[in-house]
């Protein structure tokens, strides 16, 4: 008796929990690109990139004579009330289930942005589905339709052109590569504002990936340059190795970061914030130098360490100007500060802390060191 | 108390061998008449219509006074041994009168005078008498004498010592056993010098009365398991040994596992380090497969090569194995499962090529799966049973043109092929187990199209439970893992140095035997029921 119930137990337990949901993998279409826009009804626009397998070149059965009738990629869009609405009713334009599991690159409108994502994101926190390592960027200046329209020459899914430009600058620091499981927790955490990277259309081959778009309480605000982009992320502390170049008289230098590390902390007085403070150790390579000046000795390269880290802090209150007086919003994440050290003050000042940020004082102090200066010291000369 | 009652019961049925009370003989039983007119009637009624059998009398001495019948089969006596120790000197002794008189008996001079021949036995049984000479003996009959002697002059045919087919191994010796008994039994005593090497015979099978040997090395052996091997081997009944193979299935401790609970080898080097681990062989007559008990899992991943070679790349061909193993037993039905349920884990550059070749495949990717190892194992059962000169054809048939005609025609995909082909070397690799992953493939197959991975862990889960369930001779098949046995370890996937083995496999000596647990099982229930 008692292995019977086991064994009833058991049998349920496949029938009843196994995977129902068999499909083949030529019934599905693999989505590589997702954009999500508004028009000005406040309808939602969902645009899907969806790639034709057979027709990759990358693939040993299609190099037959079928590449070049039927395209690698094509593009749908459809209009919706929901992004569930729209996907669904998109059926009625496309032959298969869409796949959303494959998404390498989700586009935002900018129309969608200024409304607010922190809801209108539900459906892809909600979804099995949906893939939270793909990167998500914000279309500037063009509508996520136009960005997945166009044909790179790079490669031939798009996505992956998009995300191979994302996975570049995010490196040198001129774009932050944010992935949609990071962007579900940005939206729940209230100590920082959201940020995420920009995007913009150059020509109907090309895409560029710089800089980065503001929001501020779930809705987008503004942009931050690139090179306001890099003071942000030295701050934020997720920088690569960035190069960063600046002229000296009579000479111009690039340094490549190798090493950041960056702490940022609110000074309090009388228990009310007084001052943001943020400490910067960098550590670079000279990866370039034009000029005439000696290498040779300690001074000379101290002088040039003195000028990246006065580069850097301009970088960085370029950053926080723009953040404080313009956008007012803690992009940085300085209430993450407050509340880990001052949860009683942050409990009473969540709410308008975003401008209680825009009016602080910052301090902002760089310690950068060079390691190497490559092959050779000084620049290159006729011996005399 | 159980010993002793195995113990009387082995005697009893080793002392049967001597005297076969089966169907043969029970119209000759009886003790042997001195006369031997009436021997040869009784030998002619038992061998009527055998062709085979030969008899010839012998009529010498003064007055013609002594009668002796020799009779053997033809083809199983070495005629030229036999004229050259026996029928010879008896003529010459008793042509030269002279030495008749003497004070000895003639079956006393026959015996010890006359015969040259080392192997000679007294026998007093009819039925004795005929099983001795179907066994290929020659046996004397004295005319007035109620004992009869036999004389082994056997010389049946056989193959000669020969490299074994289906254990082949780079290093080490070639030998392999071979159908004739005796030979086999040399073969070992070659190896092992040593008299606490047994050989005990038995004798199976109504009909056949083949000669079954169980071989030990006292001291070695683990009592308790050769124990167990002598009442499992006696307790069968059979019309026929044919093979050890009907030994195995007798003996095996569980009827209804898909996996090998005894070991089988062409190989003298591989059983005698066997022997010397503390297993128990048994041999059989006709056959050059023996058996070794207790079979663990381990084993099927162990190779004679393993012991001969650099511990290092040892070592690394163990856990090739047991990667071949793995893959063998899963590739088609993790791909089916991957393909038809869990796209999501795929990454994204494979599920393009993924997606690409199976474009136009009319089929579901468990009927793909399905067809093409169903023509893999056609594939391998013809080119097992044809014969080897056609086997040629059939590989380039079946690999190229099947093969490259199913993609080229889309019935399968390029992938599905490549994956049949992978899952069907790798399961080459552990020859003792292609049969039985052949089954649980197929069985994860079908799973696996209904249940996902889900179906595939459930199913490994049983699979592993069984196997922790299953005990060879006693001993649990998956010692030195589930018990842990640490010092076994050293000879497992991973494998130490000839010369850091420094103890025998402690596993064969703590198992308990059925007996033993089958006692323990009663005693525990009738404390239970008090």
């Amino acid at each position: 008796m008692k292995t019977n119930k086991l064994a009833i137990i058991f049998v349920l337990s496949i029938l009843l929990a196994g995977c129902w949901d068999n499909t083949d993998l030529t019934d599905i279409n693999i989505v590589t690109a997702l954009g999500i826009d508004k028009d000005e009804d406040g309808k939602i626009i969902v645009t899907v990139q969806v790639v034709e397998p057979a027709a990759v070149p990358l693939t040993s059965s299609s190099n037959g004579g079928g590449a070049g009738q039927t395209k690698p990629v094509s593009v749908k869009s459809y209009k919706g009330e929901t992004i569930y609405d729209a996907l669904i009713s998109m059926k009625s334009i496309v032959d298969k289930r869409l796949f959303l599991s494959t998404v390498q690159v989700l586009v935002l409108g900018e129309r969608f942005c200024k409304d607010g994502i922190n809801d209108a994101l539900d459906y892809l926190h909600r979804n099995n589905q949906a893939e939270y390592l793909a990167d998500v960027l914000v279309a500037r200046g063009t509508s996520p339709e136009q960005i997945l329209n166009i044909q790179a020459d790079m490669d031939v899914i798009s996505a992956l052109y998009i995300k191979g430009t994302v996975e570049n600058t995010a490196v040198r620091a001129k774009v932050e590569r944010k992935m949609l499981i990071e962007l579900f927790k940005e939206i729940k955490n209230k100590c920082r504002q959201i940020t995420i990277g920009q995007i913009t259309k150059l020509d109907g081959k090309t895409v560029k990936t710089e800089g980065t778009a503001v929001f501020r309480d779930g809705k987008l605000v503004g942009w931050l340059d690139q090179y306001q982009t890099r003071g942000y992320l030295f701050v934020a502390d997720k920088v690569g190795n960035p190069v960063i170049s600046f002229s000296a008289p009579e000479s111009k230098i690039s340094i490549e970061i190798i090493q950041s590390t960056g702490k940022k902390s609110v000074i309090f007085k009388n228990g009310e914030p007084a001052r943001l403070s943020v400490q910067i150790r960098l550590e670079g390579n000279i990866g370039e130098y034009i000029g005439k000046e000696m290498l040779s000795k300690p001074e000379d390269i101290h002088k040039i360490e003195k000028m990246l880290s006065e580069e850097v802090k301009k970088e960085i209150n370029m950053a926080l100007n723009k953040a404080q007086k313009d956008y007012s919003s803690d992009i940085f994440g300085f209430g993450e500060y407050v509340h880990k050290y001052y949860p009683k003050y942050w409990k009473k000042a969540m709410d308008e802390w975003n401008d209680v940020f825009s009016r602080l004082p910052a301090d902002i102090r760089v310690e950068a060191k060079i390691r190497h200066t490559g092959l050779i010291k000084s620049p290159m000369k006729k011996d005399e | 108390m159980g010993d002793e009652a195995v113990f009387s019961r082995i005697k009893k049925q080793l002392g049967l061998g001597k005297q076969p009370n089966n169907s043969i003989t029970t119209e000759t039983d009886g003790p042997l008449s001195p006369n031997i007119d009436k021997v040869k009637e009784r030998l002619n009624i038992t061998f009527s219509e055998c062709s085979d059998y030969v008899q010839r009398e012998i009529v010498c001495g003064e007055d013609n006074d002594i009668k002796i019948l020799v009779s053997y089969i033809e083809g199983l006596v070495d005629k030229k041994l036999l004229n050259q120790d026996v029928i010879r000197p008896i003529l010459n002794y008793f042509s030269d009168t002279d030495r008749s008189g003497r004070a000895k008996s003639v079956y006393q001079l026959i015996k010890e005078c006359i015969i040259s021949n080392n192997e000679i036995h007294e026998i007093v049984n009819m039925s004795q008498a005929v099983y001795r000479i179907v066994s290929g003996d020659a046996v004397l009959f004295l005319n007035g004498s109620k004992i009869a002697l036999t004389v082994g002059v056997k010389a049946p045919p056989g193959r000669q010592v020969d490299e074994p087919d289906t254990e082949v191994s780079i290093r080490g010796s070639r030998e392999g056993f071979v159908e004739n008994l005796s030979t086999n039994m040399v073969l070992i005593r070659k190896r092992i010098k040593n008299p606490n090497l047994k050989f005990e015979m038995i004798q199976l099978g109504t009909q056949t009365n083949t000669d079954i040997c169980i071989c030990y090395i006292k001291g070695i052996a683990n009592d308790e398991i050769v124990n167990e091997v002598r009442r499992r081997v006696i307790k069968i009944s059979s019309d026929a040994i044919l093979d050890t193979g009907y030994i195995e299935q007798y003996i095996t401790d569980n009827k209804l596992t898909l996996f090998p609970l005894v070991g089988n080898s062409e190989k003298c080097d591989k059983l005698v380090s066997k022997l010397l681990e503390g297993r128990v062989a048994i041999l059989c007559d006709g056959t050059p497969y023996v058996l070794t008990v207790p079979y663990l899992f381990i084993e099927s991943l162990q190779t004679a090569d393993d012991y001969y070679d650099n511990a290092f790349f040892a070592s690394f061909m163990r856990l090739l194995r047991l990667f071949a193993l793995f893959i063998s037993t899963m590739l088609p039905a993790l791909y089916v499962a991957l393909v038809s349920f869990h796209h999501a884990v795929i990454p994204f550059k494979l599920i393009i090529t993924l997606a690409a070749s199976r474009q136009g495949v009319p089929f579901s990717p468990f009927v793909e799966a399905i067809l093409m190892i169903m023509a893999f194992e056609l594939l391998r059962e013809a080119g097992v049973r044809m014969p080897r000169t056609i086997g040629q054809a059939l590989s380039i048939v079946g690999a190229i043109v099947l093969g490259e005609a199913s993609v080229a025609a889309g019935i399968a995909s390029n992938l599905m092929v490549i994956i049949v082909a992978i899952t069907a070397i790798c399961s080459f690799i552990t020859p003792p187990l292609s049969r039985t992953i052949m089954y649980i493939r197929f069985i994860l197959l079908i799973i696996a199209n209904f249940f996902g991975f889900l179906g595939i862990s459930l199913t490994v889960v049983v699979t592993l439970l069984h196997l922790c369930r299953l005990r060879s001779f006693g001993v649990p098949y998956m010692t030195p893992f589930s018990p842990l046995t640490a010092s076994d370890l050293k000879d497992s996937f991973i494998m130490v140095p000839i010369w850091a083995m420094l103890t025998r496999p402690k596993a064969l000596f703590e198992g308990e035997t059925e007996d033993k647990a089958g006692i323990k099982r009663q005693e525990a229930n009738r404390i239970s029921e008090n």
